[in-house]
């Protein structure tokens, strides 16, 4: 068997064009989709990351004393003006913005400098940073009063933003106006609860929603994924084409005349097809995280279950070569190859979601791309990098070792018989 | 040592091979003669257990091989029509997988690609992928391929086609240094019968699947003892000339070729004036006339009615 593996190793190796097809195309599409399509997926911020600057104006501690102050001279119950004493202490909006600001779930998005005004607008000029957030004279007092008493005009946040660096200064935006909203659609449901003079109800202002508890996935990490995988499907169309011209330059006869039964040589493709498809693999995903940093190469807890998934998607790799190898035989036409390569793939890696993720698609196509070895498999690769918990890819890859073994056994089926082949 | 009984091959109603009886005995040389389509690869592939015959039989030693081939496949080496080699390996690494899935390794096995090597005069080009060979090149590590298990029997299916003279003698040299002093059996196929006459001891001739003909050189061209071939040689073809020499008195068979025309008559037969008289009446240079005694090739054209190349 190590000589029918060798022997088609050294074939492959010695062909450029075959090489080219396993490993240059995936590792071009990877970059290209990587780049290009980094704003898709939720993960990856590096190329939206950015830095501002924020230019305290306001003395939150006079503002709160001032907003006590008025408090105290207006004529509501003694209980209402302690409840909203204390939560105007709670969550002094200032404060506030500047914990989300800079807390976790922006920290690898936005980096926040607090600056005085003259530097803000140096730093501004020289591109240094990509917005400067002005926090007025007055805001906790103001805003306070508008958020709790529904009294005044409240106060605005001063934004200046950067014309060199016009989409991370757009997403800068998005992000304060959402944060905004989210402040003034809480305090507005905190104002009605004091209306109705619920007993309980505090502002629970700020704070990012979170979808989903899974690690996010970049746009590397789920490109180098699933190129990977739709590429591996061409390692089983190159392995039996290369049994067809083996068969047209009677070496597969020559093969059968040195005593080797026509399921050994089979075995061989399959053998042979699936080690190229791991070796394919280890290669993409070495280079992809090398260059791209798509995944962490020193985290020695992540790779084994890649490797478990990879392994698996090889087997079915493997069976694949032997189904469609078995195919030519019986028929003695490479055009099933070509068919396979040009076409199958293809709808393979749309059903499969290797080009983009099937979520929006209809729910009996995800199905269906859930049973294809390439999109079973991209989802064993996702599920085990956003979670790393091994009991979950039970699913995907019960799918990939099935078809493997329903292909195995149809090959064996197909495959001809002595004096047919 | 080997012989074939009454080997039958239909496919899909169409009928390849009938009836085929031959024999091989142990260091013979053979030549199996047809022209294309006569059924000689069908019958090699029979023989070599690659193609299960419809009826019939194939014995090794004795023992029929249809249903335990792995005997007459341990001591048979088989150079085909096709290159069968990877061109992108070189032709070491060729012989080095070729010897290794005929169970060779370690010391066996490189002294069976050297000898081999040696054998079709190769040893130092061995490092060179076969892709940038010559077609002569080629054809020699193909048979080298087919001797590295050191079969008893080879099986030739035409193994000098389309190559240059000088490695066409190379190879004809080396089979027939294989045949006679290694004693290794031979079974040779060729559409060139000056290979068959200078190889074979004994041949088999071949036509719509049955084999029409067999003996010794001598034993053929006995077939035609009671006729001689005059060779004309003209200086352009004339179809009304040809036309009056095949309507001879006693003309057995006549060709016309763009050299010339053949023509098969009894022995004896007193045809030179006429042949003369009618080269005149139809303006015909003649170049020269030959009276020739029968090759195989005239054999092969007086059985089949074709020439081994058509």
């Amino acid at each position: 068997m190590y000589a029918f593996l060798k022997k088609d190793i050294l074939v492959l190796v010695r062909n450029r064009t075959e090489l080219a097809v396993l490993l240059a195309m995936p590792f071009l599409l990877i970059a290209i989709l990587g780049f290009a399509l980094s704003g898709l997926l939720s993960g990856n911020s590096e190329a939206l990351s950015m830095e501002v600057a924020i230019v305290q104006e306001d003395d939150e501690q006079q503002g709160l004393t001032r907003f006590a102050e008025a408090l105290e001279k207006s004529e509501m119950p003694a209980a209402e003006k302690r409840r909203l004493r204390e939560a105007a202490e709670a969550t002094s909006p200032a404060t506030l913005l500047q914990e989300i600001l800079k807390g976790e779930s922006l920290s690898s998005l936005v980096k926040v400098h607090e600056m005085d005004a003259a530097a803000a607008k140096r730093a501004l000029e020289q591109e240094e940073i990509v917005a400067t957030l002005t926090i007025p004279e007055d805001f906790t007092f103001q805003t306070l009063q508008k958020m709790l008493l529904d009294a005044g005009d409240g106060s605005e946040l001063q934004l200046m933003i950067s014309d060199q660096a016009a989409t991370q200064a757009e997403v800068f935006q998005s992000i304060l106006d959402e944060i905004v909203r989210s402040l003034n659609f809480e305090s507005a449901i905190f104002r009605i609860g004091v209306e109705a003079g619920a007993e309980e109800t505090q502002p629970q202002f700020g704070g990012v929603e979170s979808i989903s508890a899974a690690e996010p996935i970049s746009s590397f990490q789920y490109y180098t994924i699933g190129m990977a995988v739709m590429f591996a499907l061409f390692v089983s169309g190159i392995i039996s084409s290369m049994a067809y011209m083996e068969k047209k330059q009677f070496v597969f006869q020559r093969i059968l005349l040195s005593n080797h039964h026509s399921f050994i040589y089979l075995t061989g493709k399959a053998i042979s097809a699936a080690v190229i498809a791991l070796c394919q693999f280890l290669i993409l995903f070495f280079f992809s995280s090398l260059i791209f940093r798509a995944f962490e190469l020193t985290d020695l807890s992540f790779w084994p279950g890649m490797l478990l998934i990879a392994a698996s998607l090889a087997v079915c790799v493997g069976a694949l070569a032997a189904f469609l190898t078995s195919l030519m035989m019986r028929f003695n036409n490479d055009t099933i190859t070509t068919v396979f390569s040009g076409i199958v793939v293809t709808i393979f890696a749309f059903l499969g979601g290797s080009f983009t993720p099937t979520d929006n698609l209809p729910v009996f196509i995800q199905q269906l791309g859930g049973w294809t070895p390439n999109g079973a498999s991209l989802q064993a690769f996702l599920i085990w990098a956003q979670t790393q918990e091994i009991g979950l890819l039970w699913e995907p890859l019960s799918h990939v070792l099935l078809v493997a073994i329903a292909l195995l056994i149809l090959s064996l089926l197909i495959f001809p018989g002595k004096g047919e082949a | 040592m080997l012989e074939t009984e009454e080997l039958k091959k239909v496919f899909k109603g169409k009928v390849a091979v009938e009836g085929a009886s031959l024999y091989l005995d142990k260091g013979e040389a053979v030549g199996l003669l047809g022209p294309n389509g006569a059924g000689k690869s069908t019958t090699i592939s029979m023989i070599s257990t690659l193609l299960k015959p419809t009826s019939g039989d194939v014995r090794l030693n004795g023992k029929s091989v249809i249903q335990n081939p792995s005997e007459m496949r341990r001591v048979l080496g088989i150079v085909p029509q096709e290159i069968a080699l990877y061109p992108e390996l070189t032709a070491y690494e060729n012989l080095k997988f070729f010897g290794r899935i005929y169970g060779l390794s370690g010391k066996a096995l490189e002294s069976a690609i050297q000898q081999s090597l040696e054998l079709v005069g190769l040893a130092e080009r061995q490092k060179e992928v076969v892709k940038t060979y010559s077609g002569g090149m080629k054809r020699r590590i193909n048979i080298a391929a087919a001797m590295m298990h050191e079969p008893e029997i080879i099986i030739m299916d035409e193994p000098t086609v389309g190559i240059d003279p000088q490695s066409r003698s190379h190879i004809l040299e080396m089979v027939r240094r294989l045949n006679r002093e290694k004693g290794l059996t031979v079974l040779y196929t060729s559409h060139y019968m000056e290979e068959v006459e200078r190889l074979c001891d004994r041949v088999y001739i071949m036509d719509h699947g049955k084999i029409i003909a067999s003996g010794t050189k001598e034993e053929l061209k006995n077939i035609l003892s009671n006729e001689e071939t005059i060779w004309i040689e003209l200086n352009r073809p004339n179809e009304a000339f040809f036309q009056e020499l095949k309507s001879f008195d006693g003309t057995r068979k006549a060709f016309e070729t763009e050299q010339g025309i053949k023509l098969i008559l009894p022995k004896g037969s007193r045809v030179l004036g006429k042949i003369f008289q009618a080269s005149e009446r139809h303006r015909v240079q003649i170049v020269n006339v030959n009276v020739q005694t029968p090759s195989l090739e005239d054999v092969f054209l007086h059985l089949t009615g074709r020439k081994l190349r058509d």
